[in-house]
């Protein structure tokens, strides 16, 4: 099923979505609807996370900061064992 | 040359740590979703998450903000065929090697020789968070 919708975009958004959707081999509609169902992801995946500090305590400063600098080094291709990023906070 | 990764894939040790409510894990999963990236999670990964866990709300909960890679015909017949050149029964290992080279991810799973064995016969240099 495919829901019509009228949207309004601003112009830099529209020529932006069409390049990426041009590049990305989809169409414009197409690439919108990613962007979306993707977000809603990570909207509902945040509750996820939300649901486990409900229970667990909050994640503090430090463990999130801890979390950003694993993924920016997994990102950059860097390996790494769980006790030694544990070791370091 | 810098090795980049342009995504997560979940294995079964990560799941088993969002199961066991390992906070490394889940400051993890909260930096990857606010930069806009959805883990991804090969659909034989959950399978072996759900027989072996027992906090499956968990699992559940980080499932959320996870995309399910689900296999196609060909993708589990090359899965299939790297576990046998790999030596190895592990099929959720042989799943997240391809996954992993396929889409360009780091892995965050248990350490195993098999999904090292399995990245090498792809020629994908394996990124891990070992668990």
């Amino acid at each position: 099923m495919v829901s019509k919708r009228s949207v309004s975009l601003g112009d830099d958004v529209a020529k932006a979505v069409e390049q990426a959707a041009h590049e990305d081999g989809m169409s414009f509609s197409a690439w919108l609807s990613s962007a979306a169902e993707r977000q809603l992801r990570v909207r509902q995946g945040l509750r996820g996370v939300a649901a486990f500090e409900a229970e667990a305590g909050a994640l503090t400063a430090e463990e999130i900061a801890a979390g950003e600098a694993l993924l920016a080094r997994l990102l950059s291709g860097v390996s790494g064992v769980a006790s030694r990023v544990t070791r370091r906070r | 040359m810098a090795v980049t990764r342009a995504g997560l894939v979940y294995g079964v040790g990560a799941l088993r740590a969002a199961a066991r409510g390992d906070r490394v894990l889940w400051s993890l999963h909260r930096a990857a979703l606010t930069s806009g990236i959805v883990p991804v999670v090969p659909a034989p990964a959950i399978a072996e998450g759900f027989r072996t866990e027992a906090r499956s709300d968990r699992i559940s909960d980080l499932l959320d903000g996870a995309e399910v890679e689900v296999l196609t015909d060909d993708e589990a017949r090359r899965a299939g065929e790297l576990a046998a050149k790999a030596a190895t029964a592990d099929l959720v290992a042989a799943t997240v090697a391809e996954v992993a080279a396929r889409r360009n991810c780091a892995v965050v799973a248990t350490r195993q020789a098999a999904l090292t064995t399995a990245a090498n016969l792809l020629g994908h240099k394996l990124v891990l968070h070992a668990l």
